[in-house]
Order: C-alpha cells, then structure tokens, then sequence
C-alpha cells in the first residue's frame, strides 16, 4: 500500500494550508509517522477559528507476548522453578527488564544464552508469565501520534479540543473557542468520506 | 557619528587593522579567529571609512556593512513549546547573531492564541530593554492582523513581525515592519530560498536599527556605549572573570553589564573618564530586568550639555 494516499489541508487562507502542509510533512516525518497514517485530511479555518485533523491509521503488527518467541516450562523436578527457554533472541534484553522488575534480580537465574530459569511457583505463574507482554508497538505508534498531533501539529492557542482515537483511526477538533456542534459534524462527515475512499 | 563594519580576512597582519581602528577613534566590538580567518566587527568612524576600505584592500580582506552589529535584539515566540522550536526561533535568533547582532530568545507564558494572547508586565519590560523586538508569528494571516492589535501593548521599542503570509507592512497593525515567507516551519532553514528569506529579515532588521541611529544622532549622548564598555573592561577587574556570554553586551544606546546590581553598581557609578568626568555624570546605572544584572543609559547631550 503506498504511503498517504491521502492528503488534503483545506482552508480558505491558501498560504496558510501550504505553510501548514509543509509542518504536517515535517512532523510526521520527524517522528517516523508517515507509514503509520493511510488516509490524512485537515481543515483549518482561522477565522472560526476552528482546526480539524482526521486519519484513518495502519499500525501494524499487534502487542507481543512471551508465548508468541519463547518455550514457557517447569524446571527441573521438585524444585519451584519456570524454565524459559527463548527462540528469538531480539527481545531478551526487553523480556530481562521486565522480569527483574516483577520477580527482582536474585530470582533469575541464565545459565545459557537461550535459557532462562525463573525462581517462582509454576502454578500459580506460568500462565500468566506466558501472556506477558513484552512489546507495544502499537501503543508506542499511538503515543508518537498523539505527540505530532496534540503537541506539535494543532496551533497552539487552540485549547479547547475534543477528540476520538482508535486503532483505525484518529480525530481531534480543536478551537480557541467553544465548540460547535457543526464542526463536530464536519469533523465525522470527513472521516467517514476518508472510509469510503479507503473502502472503494 | 560611528559606522558597523565587519572585515572578514586572513589571520596573518589582522593586527594591523585592529590598530587602525582604534587608532582613528572606532572600536573593535568582537574578534573571532577561526583557522586562518579572522572575523571582526568594528565601529568606524563615518568619515574614516575610505581609509580603512583601503587597508582592507591592503590585507586582501573584505570589508562589508554590518548593520547589526552592536545591537541587542529580542526574538519573541509565543511559548517556549514544540510549535516553536527548535527551529525558525532558534534559526532565526542564529542567523541574526552571526550578522553581529545579540539575540536573546524570550518565550511568552501566554503568549498563545489570537483573542487569549497577552504580555506580562515583566515581559514587557524585558523586551523594552532590547534595541528591536521580532515577533515570530505563524501561518495564518487573519490570526497575525488579530494578534498584532494587541500583543504589542506598551512595547516602545520597533516590533519587527514574521509569518508566513505576504503582507504589507500597513496591514499589521503596531508592527513596524513585517517580513512574509517565514510562518511556522518545523524544519531547519537551510534552503536556498529560506536563507534568502533570512537574509530580507536581516536587512529589515538593519534598516530598522539604521532609522534608531538616525535618530539618536540627532541628540547623540554624552558618552558613546562603546566607550562604557572600553572603560568598564580597563577599571572593572571582576568583569574579565564572568563566563557570561557577552559580559558587557553594547546596545544602540546603552549597554547591559553581566554583573549584579547590588554589589557593583557604585563601582560602575564612580568609573572615572580621562575627560575628567565620572560615569554616574554622564549615564544612569540602573537595576537591568534581566537577573540582577545592570543597564548603563548614557544621558543626552541635550542633558549634560557635553559628549566625551
């Protein structure tokens, strides 16, 4: 899929949506945002003042979890041991830190590069070990989009501000006013019309 | 009346223009080596210009027209958020200070917005310290004409505004100039085009300065800011120690001295001149909005009835 399919700043300041293009380009670039954002379109009317920001999103790969590159055992017999063993080493060091963190440093033990002995009830934990999560992407994507959006793309002065987010998509209405119910409206009306492109 | 100039050359017999300048009555403001150049900025006097341009000529230097130079200027953003820097602010206060300007870069706490925006009083007063203040405003033409009506209240000094839209001048109201092409831009300027439009910055900055010039001469003060600042650096031990950026940092018609109120500015008061005359005659030392540091007002001729 290509990147930004779509990408509209509208505003009746021509100057203005260019300037205004070239920031959102700039940004998204900065925060390595521009494969996270399918579909962009933005209104801006200084006069209102209203500013509306409304994508459609694609953010890959879901949450990952000890089960999904590593064996979840019991140890050796007798003894209250949970036995790691890891395929993908890329995440070891992430899968460390988060086990020293719940079950503290003495408790673990790593007699081999792939191997890692964990001193804890296997009953009570290993289920709930194997369902650890040890990366977000997504929630890391969203936190850099919400970054862009809220701190760096809408003006400043905008203050009051509503918005939606969800893994598909992303709204914010900002104003240095009141909201209005239409641009509310407005603000639906162009994400829906960015769900039928993308349905077409 | 004493003219910037700012000699670019080679390290080797730089000295010798250093001595002519002085030797004619101007004053050698800053001096950066680098590698085998040498920058300097100087004030000349105007009508010492031909000899020194033949020097120039001499070293196989080049002598340009600095207008910048020896002056403070104050870039003003709105806050000190995201929207702001590092670029353009810092792009622009940068640009201004290799043209031999000092920038010091002010964010407003509430500064945002074209109906909320608002100058503390102390902000005010700080960037009335100041020689020039730019404004660096955004994208939108509605809100610059907004904004400007009323964020400039009790400034005194000539605001210099910037955005992104081609505007006249006579549009924005309270600016003294404005310069389009500018808006915010998230990116470091380095384009050929942006720097161009750094570079119209610069000169209606310099032009701005050249009108203040004009009109201090027409009632010149009793002792010119680079004079202050020569004394100071011969009587002033304490002044060589302070790792300030600029201890004594020259303004069209002043000077800030980097060191604290309290403590020195008796010994400033009583600085004595070979003309016989002590500073507190010939200028006011007065408490600086800036830390605890000081500012030197030279008094008029118009007052004293002499310039040293």
């Amino acid at each position: 899929m290509e990147q930004l399919e779509t990408f509209i700043v509208e505003s009746p300041d021509a100057v203005g949506a260019k300037t205004t293009r070239t920031l959102i380009m700039d940004t998204i670039a900065d925060l390595s945002l521009s494969r996270v954002i399918g579909r962009l379109h933005v209104f801006v009317d200084p006069v209102e003042p209203v500013f509306i920001f409304a994508a459609l999103l694609r953010l890959g790969t879901p949450s990952i979890r000890l089960k999904d590159f590593a064996k979840v055992d019991m140890g050796a017999l007798g003894k209250d041991e949970i036995r790691i063993e890891i395929d993908k080493e890329e995440y070891t060091i992430k899968l460390l830190n988060k086990l020293w963190e719940r079950y503290g440093k003495e408790n673990i033990e790593q007699p081999d590069k792939n191997v890692l002995i964990v001193k804890a009830d296997p009953l009570k934990e290993m289920d709930a070990m194997s369902e650890l999560v040890i990366e977000e992407p997504q929630q890391e994507v969203l936190d850099r989009l919400i970054d862009a959006i809220a701190l760096r793309i809408i003006p400043e002065g905008f203050r009051v501000r509503k918005h939606e987010l969800s893994m598909s998509h992303v709204l914010f209405v900002a104003s240095e006013d009141t909201l209005k119910p239409e641009w509310l409206a407005k603000a639906k009306d162009m994400l829906e019309s960015l769900r039928r492109e993308e349905n077409a | 009346m004493l003219e910037p100039v700012m000699y670019v050359g080679g390290v080797y017999k730089h000295n010798h223009m250093v001595e002519l300048v002085e030797d004619l009555g101007g004053y050698i403001l800053q001096k950066n080596v680098m590698q085998t150049e040498v920058v300097l900025l100087m004030l000349v006097p105007i009508n010492d210009i031909a000899i020194v341009e033949e020097k120039a000529k001499e070293l196989l230097g080049k002598l340009t027209r600095a207008p910048l130079t020896g002056s403070e200027i104050a870039t003003v953003a709105p806050t000190l958020a995201y929207h702001h820097l590092p670029h353009l602010d810092c792009d622009v206060a940068e640009f201004l200070r290799k043209q031999g300007a000092k920038t010091n870069m002010v964010g407003l706490a509430r500064g945002v917005g074209k109906r909320i925006c608002q100058l503390t009083a102390y902000e005010r007063d700080l960037i009335n310290e100041h020689d020039v203040a730019v404004f660096i405003l955004g994208n939108y033409e509605h809100c610059i004409i907004e904004k400007s009506k009323r964020l400039y209240e009790g400034i005194e000094i000539p605001v210099v505004v910037t955005g992104a839209p081609e505007l006249r001048t006579e549009d924005v109201p309270n600016a003294t100039a404005y310069v389009g092409n500018f808006g915010r831009i998230l990116h470091h300027m380095r384009h050929s085009e942006e720097l161009r439009t750094l570079d119209k910055l610069a000169e209606v900055i310099g032009k701005v300065l050249d009108d203040i010039r004009k009109e201090i001469a027409k009632d010149p003060p009793s002792v010119a800011p680079p004079r202050i600042k020569k004394e100071i650096e011969e009587q002033v031990q304490e002044i060589i120690d302070s790792l300030h950026p600029l201890p004594i940092t020259l303004q069209l018609n002043g000077a800030r001295v980097k060191l604290p109120y309290e403590e020195f500015h008796e010994h400033l008061e009583n600085i004595k001149f070979v003309e016989g005359v002590t500073m507190k005659e010939v200028a006011q030392v007065l408490p600086s909005k800036m830390r605890d540091f000081i500012l030197i007002k030279p008094r008029p001729k118009s007052e004293t009835g002499f310039v040293i």
